[in-house]
Parts: structure tokens; sequence; C-alpha cells
């Protein structure tokens, strides 16, 4: 998959680029809006993640251009302005998703996957990892071929690490992402702690081949548990 | 002290003495001329009964049909010495008539005759009674003060409303003003320089205060969009680090920590960011929002994420309460006013949240009233509490002010009382 990465900041350019190479991704980058119309005259990618404030114009007429021109590149507008107006500006304007700065790495990764499942057509299958199926849309988790009742958090839960297997999610994280950006001031962690004990036993109890590793205690990280299944 | 009631007052106060004098004045002028009439009266009769007298003409009688009086006394020479030749004064003079003694003018005229003895002639005509004249002239002169007085004051009044117009249509103008409010433009319909001049400072004055309010309204928005780019580099730094290398578990610790702490910043800043947009007025939209529909999902929320610290939620809420507001807006009030009862509570403390009569009341335990003053000002914290922004409350104010809601801080009976109140 060949992703263009639209953004002036060379830092963030640079670790962008960085962390989808390691994730197998064909990247390329521009840092102008000038340079990025060059590259997107001639080539095609898959997605293009694209900062809508660039030194040399905004990255929305960009958008526009090439919605106007019918390329059919999965568009991911990331911006410094988290305003549910340019959200709904970006997305009317036909892009896919909408990520503020500052994001977490790995939810960019994870979006990138979820806006290509979508483009393949495939937004509403199952995430499969070793035995497990999660099926987003029906809300419901197999493992094997035995359904697994779970409460709403730990299905939240659940869903967060299938879409982003092997990565080290800290607790911190994974709250706020499955109980929203009001838990900044929980001075514990017991409450993600008491989810994840019940889910975690829960997935062993049914045999599950995936588990939700601890890590240091102060994350999980969703691993195979057996490599040959 | 009103400006009107000072200058009505000062009038007063110079009218009184400016009165006495003017009365004085008066009645010295008053008494000369009078004198003056009676004394040249007196010196034609005294010069007629000199003139007879030394031709030997017979004298006229005594009081012929006036109540002028005379008497001729011969004086010696020694007398004359000692005294003027021609004076006057007043006296108490008889009168036989009346029998009794009436003020006179009096003029004494000291003459010789052909035989060289000296006469003194003194000639007298009642006149007023100088008594009644200055109680006349007091009792007028309050009177006329007091005339003059409300005559003053009713026209002054007048003439000061009139005139002092555009004075009080600035007064009134900057009584409504409110900093970043869209009317920032004085009124300014006077002819009179002094106004017209009054009212282009308070112009230059709201315009500069305009200027500065909203640039650093931009400042903070700006200097808050300019750090999310480095944050986002340094977290997806950290990220990287934890993700891709291999690190002892000491190392990793530190960098969640890390990364934790920088979470905080980048908290903080979105917080920064959402009361820069509340105060720019960026959340148009209203709907229908049903406040104990919300007020029981974030408790909820609460109850879970404190469950460890064993703090209970007392709720008493009607069935539902429907506000128009912009749904983000609403939850950011009714989160942030929850939390701060949850985040400040002891463990096994009750919150208690209620809603009647269009009050939203949460209170928690406290152990000494917070300052109700500084309470909703930003970064104000009683007591520092880790991973607190110190904004809930600023945010709860700014939501508040955005829709014309009161909030209020009261301490009753060792609990901390936070108000919201939809009117």
């Amino acid at each position: 998959m060949k992703i263009l990465i639209v953004e002036d900041e060379p830092s963030l350019r640079e670790l962008m680029s960085r962390t989808l190479k390691a994730e197998r991704y064909v990247v390329e980058t521009a840092s102008t809006y000038v340079e990025a119309e060059d590259k997107l005259a001639v080539y095609t990618y898959d997605c293009i993640l694209l900062d809508i404030m660039l030194p040399d114009g905004d990255g929305l007429r960009l958008l526009e251009q090439l919605k106007k021109e019918g390329k059919r590149e999965s568009v991911i507008i990331i911006s410094a302005r988290d305003s549910l107006e340019d959200k709904v500006l970006g997305l009317e304007l036909g892009a896919d998703d909408y990520l503020p700065k500052p994001f977490h790495l790995m939810e960019l990764s994870a979006r990138i996957r979820s806006v290509a499942r979508r483009s393949r057509g495939d937004g509403n299958r199952e995430f499969v990892q070793g035995n497990v199926r999660l099926d987003p849309a029906a809300y419901r988790v197999f493992v094997g071929e035995q359904e697994l009742s779970l409460l709403r958090k730990e299905f939240d839960i659940l869903a967060y690490f299938m879409q982003r297997p092997g990565h080290l999610v800290d607790k911190s994280v994974l709250a706020e992402a499955v109980w929203g950006d009001h838990v900044d001031q929980a001075d514990n962690y017991h409450f993600v702690y008491a989810q994840m004990k019940n889910l975690r036993r829960k997935l062993e109890e049914a045999g599950a081949t995936i588990e939700l590793k601890a890590v240091y205690g102060f994350g999980y990280k969703l691993v195979l548990t057996d490599q040959n299944a | 002290m009103k400006l009107i009631y000072r200058i009505l007052l000062r009038l007063s106060l110079v009218l009184l003495p400016l009165m006495a004098l003017w009365a004085a004045l008066f009645y010295y002028t008053m008494v000369d001329e009078i004198n003056d009439e009676a004394d040249d009266a007196l010196e034609d009769y005294s010069e007629l009964i000199i003139i007879r007298m030394l031709a030997g003409e017979p004298l006229p009688r005594l009081n012929e049909g006036s109540n002028n009086s005379y008497t001729v006394t011969p004086v010696d020479a020694e007398y004359v010495h000692a005294r003027p030749r021609i004076d006057y004064y007043d006296a108490e003079v008889y009168i036989p008539e009346k029998e009794e003694t009436e003020p006179a003018r009096v003029m004494t005229t000291i003459f010789c005759d052909d035989d060289g003895v000296y006469y003194e002639l003194r000639v007298a005509t009642p006149t007023f009674e100088k008594d009644d004249l200055l109680r006349t002239i007091l009792w007028w002169v309050v009177f006329l003060y007091v005339i003059l007085l409300l005559t003053v004051i009713s026209l002054t009044v007048w003439v000061f409303h009139r005139s002092m117009r555009p004075l009080y249509a600035l007064l009134q103008w900057l009584d409504g003003y409110r900093p970043g409010s869209v009317k920032a433009q004085v009124p300014n319909d006077t002819q009179i320089t002094e106004f017209r001049r009054l009212n282009e400072a308070a112009q230059q004055a709201v315009d500069r205060s305009e200027q500065l309010f909203e640039r650093q309204k931009q400042f903070i928005g700006n200097a808050s969009h300019e750090l999310q780019t480095p944050l986002a580099v340094l977290g997806g730094r950290i990220e990287w680090l934890l993700d891709h290398t291999e690190l002892t578990e000491e190392q990793m610790t530190e960098l969640a920590g890390m990364r934790r702490t920088l979470d905080r910043i980048v908290r903080l800043n979105k917080t920064l960011l959402l009361l820069t947009r509340i105060d720019n007025h960026q959340f148009a939209d209203t709907v229908e929002v049903d406040i104990v529909a919300l007020l029981r999902e974030q408790c909820a929320l609460y109850d879970e994420i404190y469950a460890s610290r064993g703090i209970r939620c007392a709720m008493k809420l009607p069935q539902s309460f429907c506000v128009q507001m912009n749904e983000s807006l609403a939850t950011v009030l009714v989160a942030n006013l929850l939390k701060n009862a949850y985040v400040h509570s002891a463990p096994g403390a009750l919150v208690e949240v209620r809603l009647h009569d269009r009050e939203l009341t949460v209170t928690n335990d406290g152990d000494t009233p917070l300052d109700g003053t500084r309470i909703f000002t930003r970064f104000y914290q009683g007591a520092r509490k880790e991973g607190s922004t110190g904004l809930g409350l600023a945010l709860v104010k700014a939501v508040a002010d955005y829709y014309g809601f009161r909030v209020e801080y009261a301490f009753v009976e060792g609990r901390h009382c936070f108000t919201v109140v939809w009117r």
C-alpha cells in the first residue's frame, strides 16, 4: 500500500514516515502544497495523510481538487485545528477521516488500516487475530466457532486491541479511548484493571489463542499465544 | 454623590453669603439714601428758621402741620468750640401730639446773631424705624433667597439634564459594555465639543481594549495551535521508542511516565483551545439537550472510574430537564462539575447531585470554604491535585457565561456547593 504524507513539519513528517515504513507501507512525503500537487499529478496513492495547514496553501483546496478530478485516493486529514466545524467541513469535502494533532502514532496506523478496509469494501468485516473473530457491526465475538459473551466495555477494549495487534497500549491511552475524554483526572486505573481482568479471564476460559499481556504494569499488548495456530 | 446634587449644594452654599452681602449693601444704601433726603429737608428747615430768627421775623409755630420740631438754645463759647458747627445724628425724640418718643433725624446748627450770641438750633424730623426696616429687609431677603434658590435649582436641573444627556448616554453605554461583545460602537450623537471628545476618547479606549482582548484570545489560540505539532512529534518519538526498540523495564516505565505527563500537557492544551473556542463563540448550533440523561450517564462513568475510592453519588433528579444548548458544551458543563466533585472528594465520601426548579446543585465534602471569587478563574486551585488541569471550573464558568446561566459557589454545612441556574 502506497501512502503520501503531506506535512510541513520535518520532524513529524520523518517520524510518521518511519512509523509507516515499519508497518510495511510504501511511503512518500511532501512538505509543501506545490510539492504535494506535483506528486499527485504524477503518481497515484492508496492513502494520503494531509495536513491542512501548509505554508503555501490550504490543504482543503488540495482535497477539493483531488475529488474534482475524481481520484480514488483515501484522504485522512491531519490538523492542529480540533473543532467540529473543521472536521465536518473536511469530511464533507470528501476526506475519509479527520485526525486532530497531537495524535498517537498507533492511532494513525489504526486509522489508515480502517480507511484501507473501507476502501476495499470490507469496512464492516470482522477483525481476526488467532482464533478470535470480532464483528464490529454486530457487536459479536467468536473464539473458534464458540460465541464469547462480553460486556459492553469488555467488547470495546477487545475491539481496540484487535485493531492494534502487537502494539503496546498504555493504560491511560486505553482508558481515554474506551471511557472517553473525561477520564483525564483519574489518579489510578483500577477501573481499567478490573475490566481487563474479566476480559482476560473470559478469553482464557474460552481457549483463545490471543492474550492481552500486561507489560510492566503500565500497559497491555495483544499477542498470539500459539504462533503456529 | 451625584454630580447634580453636588452642583445644587454648591449653588445653595454660594448663594447664602451672596444674598447676605447683598442684603447688607441694600440696607446701608437705603438707610443712607433716606438719611440724605431727611438731612436735606432738615437743612432747608433750619436755614428757614435761622434766616427768620436773624431777620427778627416771627418763627414758625412748633409742629406746624408737620412732625418737624425745633428748639433754639443759647450756648456759651466753650460749648461752641467743643462741638462741630453742623451735626447730624439719629435720636429718639418725644412727640407731644403722639405722646411718645419716635426715632428721628436730628440736625444741630450753631450760629451767632448780630450780638455775637451763639445759639444752637436743633431741628428734628421723625423718620423710619430702623428695626422695622431691618426686619422687613431680612424677611424679604430670606424670601428672595428661597425663591431664587428654587428658581436657580429648577433651572439648573433642567439645563443640567439637557446638556449632560450625552454624558449619561455614554455612562449607560459603558454599563452595558462587555469586552468581546459585538456592539463596540460608542454612541456619539452630540454637537458639544467636550462630549464629542469624551466619546471619541471612550471609543479609542474601548477599541484598544477590544484589540488587546482579541489579541490575547488569538495569542492563546495560536500558541495552543502551534504547540500541537511539536507535542505530536514528542509523543510520537516516545511511542516509537516503546514500540520499536528493546528496552529494559525501567526504561519503559520511565518512558511511559514521560508520555503520561505529555498527555497531560496535550489535555491542558486542548482545554485551553476549548476555552478559546467558547470565548470566540464557535459553538453556534444548539439542540435540545436532556440534562438529566446527561447527568445519569456522566455519573455512571465517574462512579466506575472512582469505584476504587468508594465515592458514592446520591442523585435527586426529575424525570427529565431539557434545555437548548450545544451538545458538546452541555457535556463539558455537566462533566466538569461532576468531575470536580469526584476528584476533590475523600475516599468513601458522598457526592450529591440535585436538580430542582431549573437549579442544578452538585455538592461534595470539604474542610474549608474556597475563595468564591477566584474559584472559577483559570488555574486557580485550592490544593494542588495530581493530574488536575485547574481549568475544569473555568470551563463550567465559560459555558455558563456563553449561555448567560449563573454559576455560584457556596460553602454550606461543611460541603462545597456548586450551583448552575438556568434562568
